[in-house]
């Protein structure tokens, strides 16, 4: 817990870095701005990281296991950290049955290596490896995790334990923290049932903070008056989950990996899935306490975990809210006195559900139209555009962008998110949401929705650039 | 929820008896915990038995009206209680008869590809509707629902404590439904409901019940349950024509928090 000395992986990366001349370097960063595939890499040696994609059974509680999917045998996977623009090399290796693909959420990498089939990154066949050489950016807290289909199949795809963290390092880090932790907030033992909007959505029996249920596992350890940096992912495959830490409040400091203009101290974080939050908690409380889901049967079902100040013992303590509270607006920007309008291209998108019968998931349309039909935009270099997220639906949908940030320009309510810079965000059901981003890194990018359950069923779309 | 609590005859009896008070196909589902579902089942025989049998009266234009209340216990069980009643020319308003219907279901949590249930049903009905007035019932409850389809089967038993039927010991009576949705809100398809006589030596085809529903499913809102159709006989034995509907209500007692 405490800022840790750097790992075997890290010290082999730093060790390659000195070992690789600067002229290797330099042709790799040059030659393709992020991307460098397997031959020309494996010239230069074992790579920085490895990840080997594996069956692997997982303990979610004392002698209860699931099988799932897992990166280098653990969940969630390896943690990578990464030094903004120093490029770095990570070898895949797929040792199951199927094709598999790595996407490398919130960083700003070429299509072909960003890990999206439908942007033409190659899958990867059982039995063989990748190499992919990347040039970290943006810095901050960005994660990896499988981005293949699934369906009706609830053991495939992000229903699995293939996810992990990714760090990016700023090169100036103005961070005041004594410790680290990264937690990952997942849904295990999904089945289709029947919901009360009529249609099959996925219901699950377990959750988890870093694969374990309440209780089960190491808790985390501090110490008092010690400021410590939460880095939480919630990696669920359709959940959104509220989380708190009794006796204790988050000052939230960034998004998204990003940071925000105003940093708020809130009681509780809510996350969608694929977003994260990073929040500085100060131990001013000691005793043994609960993080976990806020909802109660969510807890009761396992997502939480124990953190135990250094000397303190006992039963762990949950405080129960009586009430669910996030705002994004809390951490936007204040609002300027005379809002300076940019030239902005608008591109209103209206989702909508289609109905496939009571047995069946929904399909889900974008602008009446569901991927691999929907249209594709031809985007503009150097353009800002406004997507206007009509969601016609009674779902709240987390909706990603890749390759990009956007900024949320208008939430729901006509309320302003200026500042807040996110590749993620949650449009609630029956509302508009407004982002904008430039367009500034050319190629094919996937927008979608990060529920597996709703971009397997044609919640997706491209952009391209002219 | 997707899925309409569907039904089925609870007391198809021999050819001087009177049935037709609960026309549905049970689903799988039980009610949930804290819930109760309140159903008035209206049963109107436009085509029946005219003729008083055994001192039994006639089916032909009687108005059947059954309250039906259930309440959930759990996620796998519940507990039904039945008033019918019977209207008719000559007769007005009669109580019929009780029922108790216990029901347990297999968790969602098993993860059983089909859903399955069984309930059980015991009753008294008054002679001059059934002579079989004391009668017990177990209903295995099959159903599974596949993209617009949904397939339902209750291969029901019955056994008479009190009447005429005592010495038929087991009954088969299956009920089956097979429907489609053609959109979100309407659901229709067929219904079956059959009374074979005795599991070990079935009726003539002659005296068995045989009915066939043409039925519609309204899936309005997860609270309300609507469904109607007209049911033929295709026996001597079975009324000729009925219509039937059904309307009920979710009410939850639970007072739920989104923290819930």
């Amino acid at each position: 817990m405490a800022r840790r000395s750097p790992s075997l992986a890290e010290r082999h990366a730093n060790c390659y870095a000195e070992c690789v001349n600067r002229r290797q370097f330099a042709r790799i960063a040059l030659g393709t701005p992020a991307v460098l595939m397997s031959a020309q890499t494996e010239s230069l040696g074992p790579a920085d990281y490895t990840i080997n994609i594996a069956p692997y059974s997982l303990e979610l509680s004392r002698h209860s296991f699931i099988k799932t999917i897992a990166y280098n045998a653990q969940v969630p996977g390896p943690l990578i950290r990464l030094q903004e623009g120093k490029l770095a090399t990570i070898e895949v290796v797929n040792r199951t049955a199927s094709e598999e693909i790595v996407h490398w959420h919130g960083l700003f990498l070429p299509s072909e290596i960003d890990g999206s089939m439908e942007e033409g990154t190659r899958m990867i066949s059982p039995g063989s490896k990748t190499r992919y050489a990347l040039m970290p950016r943006p810095p901050g807290f960005r994660w990896y995790h499988t981005h293949s289909f699934a369906g009706h199949n609830l053991n495939k795809g992000t229903y699995t334990g293939q996810h992990g963290f990714l760090f990016v390092e700023p090169r100036d880090n103005p961070g005041r923290y004594d410790a680290e932790v990264f937690l990952a907030l997942h849904d295990w033992k999904g089945h289709l049932l029947a919901s009360d909007d009529g249609s099959m959505r996925a219901a699950y029996d377990v959750s988890t903070v870093n694969g374990r249920v309440l209780g089960f596992g190491e808790p985390l350890k501090v110490k008092a008056n010690q400021r410590v940096l939460f880095h939480i992912l919630n990696s669920s495959p359709t959940e959104v989950h509220w989380v708190a830490l009794s006796g204790h409040e988050f000052e939230v400091t960034a998004l998204d990996g990003n940071i925000v203009p105003s940093p708020k101290r809130v009681p509780m974080l809510r996350l969608a899935p694929a977003e994260r939050v990073s929040a500085i908690v100060e131990m001013r409380q000691p005793d043994v306490w609960v993080l976990g889901e806020v909802r109660k049967h969510i807890q009761a079902a396992g997502m939480g975990i124990v953190l135990e100040y250094a000397g303190q013992n006992g039963n762990p303590e949950w405080q129960q809210p009586e009430k669910l509270e996030w705002d994004y607006t809390l951490f936007a920007r204040p609002p300027a006195p005379t809002p300076v309008e940019d030239a902005v291209t608008e591109i209103p998108l209206v989702f909508k559900p289609k109905f496939t019968g009571h047995g069946a998931m929904e399909r889900w349309t974008i602008n009446g139209k569901s991927f691999p039909h929907t249209d594709t935009i031809t985007l503009q270099r150097g353009q800002r555009y406004r997507l206007r997220l009509k969601n016609e639906s009674t779902d709240d949908h987390p909706i990603h962008l890749h390759r990009h940030s956007f900024e949320l320009s208008q939430l729901p309510g006509g309320r302003s998110g200026r500042g807040i810079l996110k590749d993620t965000v949650l449009a609630d059901a029956n509302m508009e949401t407004w982002i904008e981003f430039t367009a500034d890194d050319p190629g094919l990018t996937l927008f979608h929705c990060h529920q597996q359950d709703h971009m397997d069923m044609g919640f997706m779309m491209l952009f391209r650039y002219a | 929820m997707f899925s309409v609590l569907f039904a089925s005859l609870f007391c198809t009896l021999p050819l001087a008896a009177q049935g037709n008070y609960e026309i549905q196909v049970y689903g799988s589902d039980t009610v949930a915990p804290g819930t109760t579902m309140l159903e008035l089942h209206s049963n109107f025989t436009i085509s029946g038995q005219k003729y008083q049998i055994n001192g039994v009266y006639p089916t032909y234009h009687q108005e059947h009206e059954s309250v039906e209340i259930t309440q959930g216990i759990n996620d796998w069980s519940e507990v039904g209680f039945y008033i019918f009643t019977s209207e008719q020319n000559g007769h007005g308003m009669q109580w019929v008869g009780d029922h108790i219907r216990p029901r347990v279901r297999v968790p969602t949590s098993w993860h059983w590809p089909i859903g399955v249930s069984i309930s059980t049903e015991i009753g008294y009905q008054r002679p001059i509707y059934s002579l079989d007035t004391w009668t017990w019932e177990i209903r295995p409850i099959l159903d599974k629902a596949i993209a617009r389809w949904y397939f339902a089967v209750n291969p029901a038993l019955e056994r008479t404590w009190h009447g005429p039927d005592v010495h038929q010991k087991l009954g088969f009576a299956p009920d089956a439904k097979v429907s489609y949705d053609f959109t979100k809100e309407i659901s229709s398809g067929v219904e079956y409901y059959a009374d074979y006589g005795g599991l070990y030596a079935f009726d003539s085809f002659h005296d068995q019940q045989q009915q066939f529903f043409v039925a519609f499913d309204l899936n309005v809102s997860p609270n309300w349950e609507i469904n109607f159709g007209i049911g033929v006989g295709a026996t001597a034995a079975t009324d000729h024509l009925i219509f039937k509907a059904i309307l009920g209500r979710r009410f939850s007692w639970r007072k739920s928090t989104a923290i819930d």
